[in-house]
């Protein structure tokens, strides 16, 4: 598996994948949201260490897998993923652009 | 076909409600991920980038018409209208919720297929020559001996948590394939001077980081030996096999650190222990048994020549063509083998919505004798057409957009899912399969090309059989960037080899570059009919590279 | 390693009169684990001893013993064992099962062998077709859910060291 976040990201993100489907989501203001535009964003290592740790509570995994921390960078108004990765798992394949979050918001 | 008797039906629908149970479990909190996980694994469920993915075994790639609507019906109920037929003759669907699988394990059941045993370290699903029964010149069908290991290897006490996983594959034919000697055990069906049929054995062959060809451990071992033989390499693979190193630990990496020679003794050795007993050999009645369900089918008697078809192709250009490279001659006079092509020009090699499987269905059922094949290649088989009805079959699929003329062909790669859909992949695979076909889309320019395997992987693990592609693709990741390394000459057949890396890897868009400049290359080299692999057998990488790193 | 566990024998919970002993605690008059190398060293003295004795086999992924121990080295000491305790490290690491069957069906131990480490709920079923008559688990579980764990997979395809024949042989009878 890639390598997610570096220890020179500044800016980052917490995602998973929900226990009952799968779906890709964000960690935003202790709770988990779908899309990646409104994800929470730490500035900083320690920032980010905060939230990965918020994102963990104990009982987290009664619905979430596998919390982790993934690179971000400014881009326009808001925030993009840095790896081709943490992309595709924002949006969907990119080979079938039908499908996934991509198709959702239209 | 082989059809489930109470015993088969029992065992799989004890295993529905199991995973039922354990998948409650998991849901209430009783069961934690790092528990649940290995046993979802072993039921087929992976958790891909965007969803569950669920893997359903086609035994030795052979399906019934009612199984594929099956298929189909998934495809629609459970995921979004398609499925991706994978390099192990299976199928994978990548959109189901994990809470709904119990039910589409149960609605399989009904069509005796079944997800067991299709992931974890234990014996996966067995696969076999597509055309199997149908095609001339086979010693025996690979099938009988493959429903058999099916049988035995399902939930194995001793051998569901191996070191790794292990993948047995079987051949009855000379031509190979099924890769036999890029799997941890090969077995390919042979006759001794006697007359009898047995089956030699290779064992340590497979891809991913380190790959090998297989070595061959026996020459012959007759069929009620065969399982006894098998409980001994498992054996010693269980025993001594690594476990400190998950890329260490398949039995390739024992085979070589071994040796050969060691290793045939260990395995002999064991062998004799266990044959002792005679527990394990096979009964005559259950091989005869399991044999009568892959008779021939009630071929009819036809003349070897249709007028029909060979009118057919005289006038029609396209239908000509498609002959040419889908349809391969068939053991019995008057029919054809027909390859379905899973490899429209830009689409996604092995994906088939459920309109098309459904199709697929229906022309087995009235064509086909009912049979459809998943080859290793992610196309489709139709084993039994009549040559008489070969145009009907081609009008048909040729509306759904199942009769790309390409077998073969530098269209037909093999790509697994690649970074679009899997958590193991470094970089995109489907993309470039998509680039390529469509570089070389014009028919004329590929026939001219001719005979051209290219097969792309995402990651080292190799699912889309880099190493034996006549042109290898492996996905590598710098950074979170795609990178792509080439290599050239692999061939997964009776003459494996390993390609060569040609160098330094590409960026994304200069892959397909690289491509038409080794195909260049090959097309101003090459003899008189001479194919891409015999040329680089011929003339080596130096020329190769030469034109790829020019500048 | 699982804190606390309690132990399932023939199908029925039982007092655990074994103790596991490193190698340095001095045998007494009671039932005694020890290990392999204590066994092979101190042989002879232990077959004058007047109390049941019992090894554990290692499967360890650490050190020289990277593999585990081999079980056929226990053939010499076979007389001498009431029980043997076969360590399952990790679930994932299913060597124990080979031990097993080989104990069973290649040297004959007729004694207790007993799954110990991580022996979880899925597992069982497959431990006892392999020759495990006895199971440390975790001390939550109650005899009923081992016995329905048992039989969740009622029907086996191969011979193994159970009495099932194996459903490709019993299908003629056999």
């Amino acid at each position: 598996m890639a390598q997610h976040s570096s220890k020179s990201a500044r800016f980052q993100a917490v995602t998973a994948n929900r226990l009952n489907d799968g779906e890709v989501v964000y960690f935003k203001d202790n709770r988990w949201i779908e899309n990646f535009a409104e994800a929470e964003i730490a500035d900083g290592q320690e920032a980010a260490e905060a939230l990965l740790t918020r994102a963990s509570p104990d009982n987290m995994e009664a619905f979430i897998l596998d919390p982790y921390l993934f690179e971000v960078s400014e881009y326009q108004d808001g925030f993009t993923p840095v790896s081709v990765r943490e992309n595709i798992r924002a949006k969907g394949p990119t080979v079938r652009t039908d499908l996934g979050k991509q198709a959702e918001a239209g | 076909m082989y059809r489930y008797d109470e015993f088969d039906h029992k065992i799989v629908t004890d295993r529905v409600n199991q995973f039922r149970g354990q998948i409650n479990r998991r849901i209430s909190g009783e069961l934690s991920e790092d528990a649940f996980k290995p046993l979802r694994l072993m039921n087929g469920v992976y958790l891909q980038l965007h969803a569950y993915m669920l893997r359903v075994a086609i035994p030795y790639g052979t399906v019934s018409s009612k199984q594929m609507r099956m298929l189909a019906h998934i495809a629609r109920k459970y995921d979004r209208g398609y499925g991706h037929f994978t390099t192990r003759q299976n199928i994978q669907y990548n959109w189901p919720a994990l809470n709904r699988i119990p039910d589409l394990l149960e609605e399989l059941a009904s069509v005796e297929m079944h997800a067991i045993q299709t992931s974890g370290n234990c014996i996966r699903n067995v696969t076999a020559d597509q055309y199997a029964g149908a095609i001339a010149d086979e010693i025996e069908d690979p099938r009988i001996i493959s429903e058999i290991i099916r049988q035995w290897s399902t939930f194995h006490p001793e051998f569901s948590y191996l070191p790794r996983k292990f993948k047995i594959a079987v051949t009855g034919h000379k031509n190979d394939r099924a890769a036999i000697k890029l799997h941890d055990i090969g077995i390919v069906i042979v006759r001794n001077d006697r007359g009898e049929t047995g089956y030699e054995v290779h064992v340590g062959g497979g891809q991913g980081r380190s790959p090998f060809i297989a070595k061959k451990l026996t020459n012959f071992v007759p069929a009620e030996k065969l399982l006894a033989y098998l409980e001994a390499v498992m054996r010693v693979y269980n025993m001594l096999g690594r476990r400190d190193n998950s890329y260490k630990a398949r039995i390739k990496i024992l085979v070589h650190e071994t040796g050969e020679t060691e290793m045939r003794r260990l395995v002999d050795e064991e062998f004799k222990r266990i044959d002792t007993s005679q527990m394990l050999s096979l009964p005559e009645a259950e091989l005869s048994r399991i044999s009568a369900y892959f008779a021939p089918p009630n071929y009819e008697t036809l003349p070897a020549q249709s007028k029909a078809f060979e009118a057919a192709k005289g006038s029609n250009a396209e239908f000509n063509h498609w002959v040419k490279t889908n349809l391969v001659p068939h053991k019995t006079p008057g029919y054809g083998i027909v390859n379905i092509s899973l490899k429209p020009i830009g689409g996604i090699p092995g994906d088939a919505t459920d309109v098309q499987m459904d199709v697929i269905a229906d022309l087995a059922q009235r064509y086909a004798l009912d049979e459809v094949r998943v080859t290793h290649e992610q196309n489709l088989v139709l084993p039994h057409v009549k040559l008489d009805e070969a145009k009907e079959v081609y009008d048909i699929l040729f509306a759904h957009d199942l009769a790309t003329p390409n077998i073969g062909l530098i269209s037909d790669s093999i790509a697994c899912p690649g970074l679009d859909y899997c958590n193991l992949a470094n970089a995109r695979s489907i993309p470039l399969a998509q680039e390529i076909s469509t570089h070389f889309a014009d028919l004329d320019k590929q026939y001219d090309i001719g005979e051209l395997k290219i097969k792309i992987s995402g990651c080292i693990n190799a699912c889309g059989h880099h190493h034996v592609g006549h042109i290898g693709i492996l996905g590598v990741d710098k950074k979170g960037t795609e990178f792509y390394q080439i290599s050239l000459g692999g061939s997964g057949d009776e003459q494996a080899s390993l390609g060569d890396i040609t160098g330094q890897a590409f960026t994304e868009d200069k892959v397909v570059d690289a491509v038409d400049t080794i195909v260049e290359t090959y097309l101003n080299l090459r003899q008189p009919e001479e194919r891409f692999l015999e040329t680089y057998r011929r003339v080596g990488m130096s020329p190769f590279k030469e034109q790829l790193y020019a500048d | 390693m699982l804190t606390k566990t309690h132990l399932i024998s023939n199908g029925a919970f039982i007092d655990d009169t074994w103790v596991l002993l490193d190698d340095e605690t001095p045998l007494g008059d009671t039932p005694a684990i020890i290990s392999m190398d204590r066994l092979k060293a101190e042989a002879d003295a232990l077959r004058s001893r007047n109390a049941k004795l019992g090894v554990v086999i290692r499967t360890n992924t650490l050190g020289k013993t990277k593999l585990g121990e081999d079980v056929r080295e226990l053939t010499p000491y076979l007389d001498m064992l009431s029980t043997i305790a076969i360590d399952f490290p990790v679930y994932r690491n299913g060597r124990g099962y080979s031990d097993a069957r080989i104990l069973r069906e290649e040297m004959g131990f007729e004694g207790e062998l007993r799954a110990i480490g991580e022996v979880l709920f899925d597992q069982w079923s497959f431990m006892a077709r392999c020759g495990f008559n006895s199971f440390e688990i975790d001390a939550s579980i109650p005899v009923e859910t081992f016995k329905e764990a048992l039989s969740e997979l009622s029907e086996a395809y191969q011979p193994a060291v159970d009495n099932q024949r194996g459903v490709l042989w019993r299908r003629h009878g056999l």
